[in-house]
């Protein structure tokens, strides 16, 4: 009989008689420190390649800057709360904690394209508490970038406190941390339900609908808050006096404006303190027992989606509801099933060739891949965001940053990350047809070239639309020269992103936003050479702006757009080779599970 | 002499230090359904993938129909089809849309691409599922559609991983049907499996891999009247089958494994 004791193996009786008990129970302890050896062994595994090696090159950088980054931020962050604790100006308090709650429920959006995360879904086949699996959720959640830069803003705000008003120690470590809590808990049970929403069609084609109903709203409030902001430049009484109406006119919004945020979880954080400091500790407690209640709040609203996976639910396979009755008849489905093949109403281009095949085939993918419309859709929403900052900053003097335009378009750009830098991702096992079949890889790079050259062109459409609604018409050199960057950065991304996708790409799970294999050698290294892209285009820009010829920017990125399409087209002469050189390493990564 | 529809030479690949298939040197002769068996990691799958060019070489030289193959030989691949191990589907279109696709990509017309995905969706009696994504299919839906889009293009050469694993057994009788037909009217068939049985019905020729080396390759018949020569005498009458021919070739390791037993399973 083999001695599978001696082998490190636990024979099944003794697995079973761990005692299952609860959360923290024997098992689930066991469960934990096997998760731990699991996490710990694929590290170790990871490193005996190359390519492990340079993720963790690449992830120890990441981190660092994440680091350097949430320094900044939190040490802005203290100094800001000791400001306002020493001059006793506790009633701007509120604000700190809204910028706070800003950024932590921000960040994940703007950052989804960079991040990866460990999916628990594996643990469901082993006898796993829901407790368990909720805790292991929360825990893994941690090394987020948004709870990491949050929880520094926070510790920020804390030391700041502490130094300012030590008194106060332990009501703002108290405030700080339920604080932190609900911010936890809520932004990933918007993810998560965000993805369910998401997951199927008719919620998807509702979820877009509002958010373009919303994008609408707000360009038809701009004129009616903004009316006056192309006056042009006064002097300062007429400022002033500009102020004085704006404040009069805005005056009793503004109160009801504030009376709610004291309900809301950042005033509530905020609320504890400053009741505190009127000596009405029991009023502190009050708010900090409601912003408590938040928190459980969004910890239910997270354990009600997480349930649902936990029983079997599987996103990826969320399937459009067939409207089907039970009782239709097998001719009935039949006739339904010939009507897609009819060829008027089952395609979408007229093309036959592997182009056409390809680009079709793509777009239909994509209209159904979660991260890709979520990446492409997210930054939108960031220009009306950056757009508005513009707004704020210099309407009411009438005097926009003239730059406005190209920083908008940059950051819609941003959203292209996954799609131009892991084009393969989301191919999976299909990968190898483009290997087996006639087509060279050559054109099915072309294809996906094409592709998202234009659905770019589209984003950039509606992103310019967008400012150009909020922020008015810019300079007509600024317009020609963001366009002119445009097609400059454009066939750079691509050039950047057929290499990447060649050589470094990693699967893309299709059904989820969060919580994707991900590779950070690649998201670093895509940024770097973003960030190359943006600083020529920058460079340019600032030039022709100091130097008042920013019509002479247009012509510097054509040129600078002639010399990427050559390189582009260098690229993709060498794009055969590099394939057929990696086909079994790029099947390999494509088939990985899990 | 009739051309070979598959030859290799010296047809090796190596994983750093493993060598996972080394030295395999046959022939398949047009109209033939091959066997192509051996037990797990022998190497059937890293040598179908060498065949269809989802993998290079390490060493030797491949030709099929006649001609030096390797994976920029565009011409050649359409002449051939694969169902290969991971079945090579996508996960996000339903079945007509990649049939679409495949048909497209192997450069049929889009007329005949239409008409040949109706007629194999209700050969394989998916027409009904055309509101499901494939990946909602099951494991035996998603085998019955790769082996649809390996063969839309129809070619001469097909080449089946495990083809019939997970099928039940009224799609698996169809699909032994579809493929005899094939052979029937000319093409060559590479099938590997881990159903003996199957082997027995459809193949005329086997070939058995162990270890990355190619251990046994001939007739059906050849391979019996080589396994029962070895047998005590009254044995060499018994007619063996392909199973009993398997393991008498490469099964020695795993008769020592049966004779340990888990005693604490229940």
């Amino acid at each position: 009989m083999a001695d599978l004791g001696s082998a490190g193996l636990s024979p099944l009786g003794e697995a079973a008689g761990i005692h299952a008990g609860g959360v923290l129970g024997p098992l689930a302890r066991a469960q934990y420190g096997a998760l731990a050896r699991l996490r710990w062994r694929m590290f170790q595994n990871s490193l005996r390649s190359t390519k492990g090696a340079l993720e963790l090159g690449a992830r120890t950088v990441s981190y660092v800057i994440y680091a350097v980054g949430g320094l900044g931020i939190g040490t802005g962050a203290g100094f800001a709360a000791y400001g306002l604790a020493s001059g006793n100006q506790w009633r701007f308090l509120p604000i700190l904690f809204w910028v706070l709650a800003f950024l932590w429920q921000v960040i994940p959006i703007m950052l989804a394209s960079f991040q990866e995360q460990f999916d628990l879904g594996i643990l469901l086949r082993f006898p796993v508490r829901f407790g368990s699996y909720l805790l292991l959720y929360l825990v893994f959640g941690l090394v987020d970038i948004s709870t990491i830069l949050g929880c520094l803003c926070c510790v920020g705000i804390w030391i700041g406190m502490a130094f300012a008003r030590p008194d106060l120690l332990l009501w703002t470590t108290l405030a700080l941390a339920v604080f932190a809590a609900f911010n936890i808990l809520l932004v990933r049970a918007v993810f998560a339900w965000i993805e369910r929403w998401l997951a199927q069609r008719r919620t998807r084609e509702i979820l877009g609908a509002l958010f373009m109903v919303a994008l609408l709203s707000m360009q038809l409030l701009n004129p009616a808050l903004y009316q006056k902001r192309h006056t042009g430049r006064g002097n300062h009484q007429q400022d002033m006096e500009q102020m004085k109406e704006m404040k009069a006119r805005y005056s009793p919004w503004l109160k009801t404006a504030n009376a709610v945020q004291r309900w809301l979880p950042p005033g509530l954080a905020a609320q504890s303190l400053q009741q505190t400091v009127k000596q009405q500790p029991m009023a502190g407690l009050g708010a900090l027992g409601v912003l408590s209640l938040y928190a459980l709040l969004a910890g239910g609203v997270l354990a009600v989606r997480l349930k649902s996976e936990y029983r079997g639910e599987n996103l990826g396979v969320a399937p459009a509801r067939d409207k089907a009755t039970p009782g239709r008849s097998r001719a009935a489905a039949s006739v339904a099933g010939r009507d897609l093949t009819n060829p008027a109403g089952g395609q979408m281009l007229g093309g036959s060739g592997p182009i056409a095949a390809i680009i079709e085939k793509d777009l239909r993918a994509l209209m159904r891949t979660l991260p890709l419309l979520y990446a492409m859709g997210g930054p939108l929403l960031m220009v009306l965001v950056f757009s508005t900052i513009f707004l704020k900053n210099g309407g009411v003097q009438g005097n926009v940053f003239p730059l406005a335009l190209p920083v908008c378009m940059v950051y819609a750009q941003l959203g292209f990350t996954q799609v131009f830098y892991n084009s393969l991702g989301t191919e999976g096992a299909g990968i190898q047809i483009y290997f087996l079949s006639p087509t060279p890889f050559r054109t099915v790079m072309l294809a996906k070239n094409l592709l998202h050259a234009c659905l770019f062109g589209l984003v950039a459409m509606v992103a310019i639309t967008l400012t150009i609604l909020r922020l008015g018409i810019p300079d007509l050199a600024v317009v020609a020269a963001t366009a002119a960057w445009l097609l400059f950065s454009l066939p750079c991304n691509l050039t950047a992103g057929n290499l990447f996708s060649l050589k470094m790409p990693y699967r893309v799970n299709p059904g989820r936003i969060t919580r994707q294999r991900g590779s950070q050698a690649n998201a670093l290294l895509s940024l770097l050479v973003q960030l190359c892209i943006l600083a020529v285009g920058a460079a340019v820009f600032v030039l022709g702006w100091f130097l008042d010829r920013m019509w002479l920017a247009a012509p510097v990125f054509l040129i600078l757009a002639v010399g990427a399409v050559y390189v582009w087209r260098r690229v993709m002469d060498d794009v055969n080779a590099i394939a057929y050189e990696r086909r079994d390493a790029l099947i390999a990564m494509m088939m990985k599970e899990g | 002499m009739e051309t070979a529809a598959i030859q290799t030479y010296g047809l090796t690949r190596r994983f750093g230090a493993l060598t996972a298939v080394e030295d395999v040197t046959l022939s398949v002769a047009p109209g033939q359904f091959f066997g192509f068996l051996g037990p797990n990691g022998a190497g059937k799958s890293t040598t179908i993938k060498m065949l269809t060019g989802l993998l290079e070489p390490t060493s030797g030289t491949m030709a099929i129909l006649g001609q030096p193959f390797s994976a920029g030989a565009l011409d050649l691949k359409r002449q051939i089809g694969v169902v290969p191990e991971g079945m090579a589907l996508l996960g996000r279109l339903t079945a007509t849309e990649y049939l679409h696709f495949v048909g497209r990509m192997y450069g049929l017309d889009r007329e005949t691409t239409n008409r040949r995905t109706q007629e194999l969706l209700e050969f394989m009696q998916l027409a009904n599922e055309n509101k499901k994504l494939v990946t909602d299919f099951s494991h035996g839906m998603q085998k019955k559609l790769a082996l649809a889009a390996a063969v839309i293009h129809g070619p001469k050469v097909l080449f089946l991983d495990e083809p019939f694993e997970g099928v039940d057994a009224v799609a698996a009788g169809m699909l032994k049907t579809m493929l005899t037909g094939m052979i029937n009217r000319g093409a060559t068939i590479f099938l590997t499996t881990h159903v003996l049985e199957i082997v027995e019905r459809l193949c005329s020729h086997v070939a058995i891999i162990s270890k990355g080396r190619l251990v046994a390759n001939g007739s059906i018949e050849e391979l019996r009247a080589g396994v029962a020569s070895t047998l005590p005498g009254a044995e060499q009458e018994q007619r063996l089958t392909m199973e009993e021919i398997f393991l008498a070739i490469v099964g020695a390791d795993g008769q020592q494994e049966q004779a340990q037993e888990l005693t604490w399973l229940t």
